[in-house]
């Protein structure tokens, strides 16, 4: 029974791969040592991580594949999931059995089918960090956001924002992980949260002492116009939720349950709004509005 | 500060009735490290409860309007507090809000104030300002106002990825009803001068362009369904003509909402929401599946079905075009079955090459076997429990769909 221990990252286990391919062996499993749990009668083997190897495993799936195969790995690697490591091997094993690109449209062969469900699943979780993030800016001029993403997509998803957001300096926490995406004006990268960068931003803080001056404001405004497009009469909450599950709400402005008090907060504090009320429910405030301003 | 708070809801609560969302089908990216890019596909930022997306910043640059038409909630007799943008505060809520990832970019309508032109000149000022003073790439789509000067027309078309004029009310006659101040003649004419100009500019060679795009996204369209008494034959024929004839991209149809308190229109209790889903489905059997007009709506059914969606009814009134064999006929005749997408569509065809296809594969592609497998042949499809005429088909799916949950609803992104 073959058991092949890797280091847990990408290169480990395209060297894991390598090495079963060079033996002509047919593993069990492939495991991340850290998250092995002995077996009786596992015969171990200790993969030493090698990028030479790892590379050369790309190359052949980009040959044999008009190159959407290597990406296709990476992204579904990126997933996480129990046992994704016996997935990628069978499927890498399936392209290279038949040694031509069109096999990837063959969604009768289960290795194929398999990934290419995956790849759905992490192509929809991309789209929904696109959709989204919520920057916050800083007094600094940093925009911040944070984000709890299922699977691991956040190098998946650095390109999509440097291209649109190239005049601003931003950065992407993913609370989930523990590592962000920071993008200098000249370069995305990836950094640990003990970058200086990170220290001084809270999202989740009501305190708006680290924030721009008129951050609130845009939330605000932002907030006001999400309840303001709504229309009372095609009211849907199934279709809403379907869109926008639960467990994204938490950093989206126009959904965070504790908005409602941050927006009392800042309500109270503009001296120019005293006459306003606030009200408990979850409707906007009343607003005292002047007729026809042109 | 309190003003425009104020002013974006008033002027985001009356722009919510156009049913426009889409911010993809520009071609425009991003440029000197400038900010927004608009190449790829549109992104749906939020969901409001309605269920609708929020894609792009939907607001008036007034609700002041000179116009009384029955339908609109901004028409001159009616009592609703009036408010009015200037450039600047659009230009700043844009920029802002796309710097947050909130929107894709700006769709901006007007009600009509003073005259055509006035207005519209204020939409061009403030796309003008967004490309060229803040290098703006992200998406714009503004409002093109009938009876506006074509210069105007033809500057918006520099700046905005896609112009919009709404036809409402599907008919000239019906439309005199509730507009007396609109007619088609003011509404097609625009929408041909765009077309005509779009053409012209692609014909050119990039050199002698005035700018780097002209309407990147093209036009679109409104139609309000149930305000009037049109059919869906109806509906469905002029939605036709506008594709083909004015090269729409899209025509949006919007199931009449009783806003308005005029005696001119209807008095309903709820939006035809499901009429609504219907005519889109139809719309999209026109554009994406290869269907005539005259096949889903004919002179014996001129409306759609409101139990059974059009594709499916196409079905049961053709039943001599079906069983299609999944292994051998071509993919127009595969789109045709119900339960069968343009996705699955595609995968069945990229798999077969590999390899003969049995009924369990499809479920693996994604296709709706308790639809499909009335109208398909191939291996392993289930043995057909009693007659099956078009009746008991029918019958059979609508027991089906109800077992499983009440009509599901999507507006399509």
């Amino acid at each position: 029974m073959s058991v092949y221990l890797y280091d847990g990252s990408f290169e480990g286990l395209l060297s894991a791969i390598f090495q079963i391919f060079a033996r002509k062996s047919l593993p069990v499993n492939i495991v991340d040592t850290n998250r092995h749990q002995p077996g009786f009668l596992d015969e171990l083997h200790h993969v030493v991580t090698d990028e030479t190897k790892a590379e050369r495993v790309l190359r052949a799936l980009e040959q044999n594949s008009d190159g959407r195969a290597a990406e296709l790995v990476y992204k579904i690697f990126l997933s996480e999931l129990p046992q994704i490591e016996m997935a990628i091997f069978r499927f890498i094993k399936t392209v290279m059995d038949h040694r031509q690109s069109s096999i990837l449209g063959n969604y009768a062969n289960p290795h194929i089918a398999e990934a290419l469900r995956i790849e759905k699943m992490i192509g929809r979780e991309i789209h929904r960090m696109h959709a989204f993030v919520r920057f916050q800016k800083s007094a600094e001029g940093i925009f911040y956001a944070a984000v709890n993403p299922d699977f691991n997509v956040l190098p998946l998803i650095g390109d999509h924002f440097a291209k649109r957001y190239a005049d601003q300096p931003w950065v992407i926490l993913d609370t989930v992980r523990h590592y962000a995406l920071y993008y200098d004006q000249q370069t995305t990268s990836l950094i640990g949260t003990d970058h200086p960068i990170l220290q001084q931003l809270k999202p989740e803080s009501i305190d708006s002492e680290w924030r721009d001056d008129k951050e609130d404001l845009y939330q605000q405004l932002w907030v006001s116009y999400f309840h303001a497009v709504n229309i009372q009469e095609r009211k849907n909450t199934k279709l809403h939720l379907r869109h926008m599950p639960r467990r994204y709400w938490r950093y989206l402005i126009e959904k965070k349950p504790f908005r409602r008090q941050n927006m009392t907060i800042y309500l109270l504090r503009s001296s120019s709004l005293r006459l306003m009320t606030v009200n408990q429910s979850n409707t906007m405030p009343e607003i005292a509005l002047n007729r026809a301003t042109r | 500060m309190s003003k425009i708070i104020a002013k974006l809801q008033v002027l985001s609560d009356a722009a919510k009735y156009d049913a426009s969302c889409a911010s993809s089908g520009s071609k425009r990216s991003n440029q000197n490290k400038g900010l927004g890019n608009a190449e790829g596909m549109g992104i749906c930022h939020s969901y409001t409860e309605d269920g609708r997306c929020v894609s792009l910043l939907k607001i008036l640059f007034t609700n002041h309007c000179i116009f009384d038409c029955a339908y609109c909630v901004s028409r001159r007799s009616n009592d609703v507090r009036r408010a009015a943008f200037t450039v600047e505060e659009v230009v700043d809520l844009t920029i802002n809000f796309y710097r947050r990832n909130y929107i894709e970019g700006l769709f901006l309508s007007s009600g009509i104030f003073k005259n055509a032109d006035y207005t519209m000149e204020r939409l061009v000022r403030v796309a003008r300002t967004l490309r060229q003073a803040h290098n703006f790439n992200g998406y714009i789509h503004l409002k093109a106002i009938p009876g506006a000067s074509p210069e105007l027309l033809h500057e918006a078309g520099l700046f905005a990825d896609r112009l919009s004029v709404n036809i409402e009310i599907p008919s000239e006659q019906s439309l005199q009803k509730v507009a007396p101040e609109k007619n088609y003649p003011d509404i097609i004419k625009p929408m041909n001068y765009l077309a005509e100009e779009k053409e012209q500019y692609q014909e050119k060679k990039p050199a002698a362009r005035k700018g780097p795009f002209f309407l990147p996204a093209g036009q679109s369209t409104q139609l309000i369904v149930g305000a009037s008494p049109e059919n869906d034959l109806q509906i469905l024929h002029l939605a036709d003509t506008l594709y083909k004839k004015q090269k729409l991209r899209r025509v949006y149809y919007s199931g009449y909402i009783p806003i308005a308190t005029d005696n001119r229109v209807p008095q309903i209790k709820a939006p035809p929401l499901v009429r609504e889903n219907r005519v889109y489905q139809a719309d999209w059997l026109m554009r994406f599946y290869g269907f005539a007009v005259e096949e889903i709506v004919t002179p014996q059914n001129p409306d759609l079905d409101l139990e059974v969606d059009p594709k499916l009814s196409y079905a049961l009134r053709n039943p001599e075009q079906f069983p299609v064999d999944i292994n051998r006929d071509d993919y127009e005749r595969i789109l045709r079955v119900p339960g069968i997408g343009v996705k699955s569509a595609q995968k069945i065809v990229s798999s077969r090459q590999h390899q003969r296809l049995r009924f369990d594969h499809l479920q693996a592609i994604g296709v709706v076997v308790k639809r499909a497998r009335y109208f398909i042949q191939c291996p392993g499809v289930p043995p057909a429990s009693g007659e099956q005429q078009p009746k008991n088909i029918r019958t059979l799916i609508l027991a089906q769909d109800a077992a499983k949950n009440p009509p599901q609803m999507s507006l399509f992104g």
